[in-house]
């Protein structure tokens, strides 16, 4: 699904954002991209999205070697991905329900198809009863369901989360991943990217731990027995 | 994209003129003003090529008669003009019909001492000739005839109000060219600031992976209404400004006018068109560098 080919990006400014980094997530994954800021997370999410392009290497989503995608073709590429931001992006003037079905006009889908949906979809994250309210009205937990019910409308192949649990507090980061895993069992493909090791440490999932631009770790995390503390 | 998706982006694109109704108040006002000015320098242009055309396009030559020729020996001399060569058909005008048409622009007690005895024009025959190109040598077999004084030149008339009608026309132009690149940077910066106003939200449609055409829709809708609404309104103000600005242009240099009524149709038509095509233009000015900017770039963040 997304395969990481000796990967590396250098900014204009010098930044040496990622060195060589090559890997591959498969279709249905559950996966945490771990490292502390400036490690390269924000990069690697660029260069999946193509709003970057990879100074060296290539890169495959669904296939498609992202260097050789043409602009006019990204927006199709971006379809097939929900992206979550750490600082949710909801437009404060719009209703919860606006805000998820704006994500589905935007892709050109039928007013039927919208009344349908998106209903089904604050359901799935349980904000059916805070459909009429506006964002400033809701929590940070609950803004972040928003973002993650406008991520799924569009039926994404793959959700990718930036750091979903970073303005939220303890307790509902637990939820908001809780949340994630489920998406994960319905068969989309998860990417979490954090600097929260201890989150990572309660789930039972790949994690890919990236440093000063080189992946450092990809392994298993084994959930503890007992009393998986946030 | 569907019939209702293409809906929902028109009704974006009007709501978004109300959103920023300062901006599109102003840009109206620009607009309409650049619109009526080129307006008015068009009208400008076709009114003096139609009095160009109308003077040109008639090749009536008068040649006056000698002060002292009576009036049947006038109709000799007509006679003998007819004969020319490249003549094909002669008028003659007697200085009585001749004074007559001074009558509306003399006082009357002026015009009364100009009739009958105290009348200072000569007899006259108004020639017209088959070949303007033959026009020299026609006046010159003309003058030979005995009792002719001087022939009118036409031409120099023709001459100087085509040289006029360059003149307005090339003023025309720069002016048209000038005010359409005013306006179109008007709406540009008008679209512009929209853009800047609504970058989350279009950050968001391209996260989501609408299309470049997707998000440029509302924007070039809003900047085409601008252009039809100063359109329309420049249409109505034109009505009433015609006249103004026409007597005011007549008032330096006499010849007859257009009708507005017969433009009237044309003016409005070509006032809406081209307020859609500077807006559509202008918006897609700022779009198109609006558009190829990603993510945090695109939010400045």
């Amino acid at each position: 699904m997304i395969e990481f080919r000796n990967v590396s990006k250098v900014y204009h400014t010098g930044t040496h954002a990622l060195n060589q980094v090559s890997l591959i997530i498969e279709k249905g994954e559950f996966v945490f991209i771990v490292g502390s800021s400036g490690a390269g997370k924000s990069t690697f999410l660029k260069l999946i999205m193509r709003e970057e392009t990879p100074t060296s290497g290539s890169i495959i989503v669904n296939d498609i070697q992202l260097e050789k995608l043409k602009r006019r073709k990204v927006p199709m590429l971006r379809r097939s991905m929900g992206i979550v931001f750490q600082d949710f992006r909801l437009i404060d003037k719009m209703t919860v329900y606006e805000n998820v079905a704006f994500a589905m006009r935007a892709v050109g889908a039928r007013p039927r198809a919208i009344k349908k949906r998106v209903p089904y979809i604050l359901e799935l994250v349980g904000l059916e009863n805070k459909a009429e309210n506006y964002p400033s009205e809701l929590s940070g937990g609950e803004q972040q369901r928003v973002a993650l019910a406008r991520a799924l409308v569009n039926n994404p192949q793959m959700i990718i989360a930036d750091e979903p649990t970073g303005n939220v507090d303890p307790e509902m980061s637990y939820e908001i991943i809780e949340l994630l895993h489920e998406i994960n069992k319905r068969g989309t493909t998860v990417l979490i990217v954090t600097h929260e090791h201890n989150l990572v440490h309660s789930f039972n999932s790949r994690c890919i731990t990236i440093d000063k631009g080189v992946v450092v770790e990809d392994a298993m995390e084994i959930k503890p027995s007992e009393g998986g503390q946030v | 994209m569907n019939l209702s998706g293409l809906g929902y982006l028109l009704k974006e694109g009007i709501k978004s003129i109300w959103t920023n109704r300062m901006m599109s108040i102003a840009s109206v006002g620009v607009l309409i003003s650049c619109l009526l000015l080129t307006g008015a320098a068009s009208l400008l242009s076709l009114n003096v090529s139609n009095a160009v055309d109308k003077i040109g396009g008639t090749n009536v030559t008068r040649v006056f008669l000698s002060m002292d020729v009576l009036d049947d020996e006038a109709r000799y001399i007509e006679e003998d003009i007819k004969r020319i060569d490249n003549v094909v058909k002669t008028e003659f005008v007697s200085k009585d019909e001749a004074i007559k048409d001074y009558q509306e622009s003399l006082r009357e007690d002026i015009f009364n001492q100009l009739i009958g005895e105290g009348n200072p024009l000569p007899h006259a025959v108004d020639v017209t000739m088959e070949d303007l190109a033959q026009y020299d040598r026609t006046v010159e077999n003309i003058m030979k005839v005995q009792g002719v004084e001087s022939v009118r030149d036409t031409r120099e008339i023709a001459e100087k109000l085509t040289s006029l009608q360059k003149l307005v026309n090339t003023m025309s132009f720069w002016i048209i060219l000038a005010l359409t690149l005013v306006s179109v940077f008007i709406i540009s910066n008008t679209i512009r600031m929209t853009m800047y106003a609504r970058r989350f939200e279009i950050s968001i449609m391209k996260s989501v992976g609408a299309t470049d055409t997707f998000v440029r829709i509302p924007f070039i809708v809003e900047g085409m209404t601008i252009g039809a609404i100063s359109g329309i309104t420049t249409s109505v103000l034109m009505v009433f400004l015609y006249d103004a600005i026409m007597k005011s242009v007549q008032s330096i240099a006499k010849f007859e006018l257009l009708n507005y009524s017969e433009v009237a149709v044309f003016v409005s038509i070509a006032f809406v068109g081209a307020g859609v095509i500077i807006g559509a233009l202008g918006s897609m000015l700022s779009i198109g560098r609006y558009l190829r900017k990603e993510g945090n770039e695109l939010l400045g963040w």
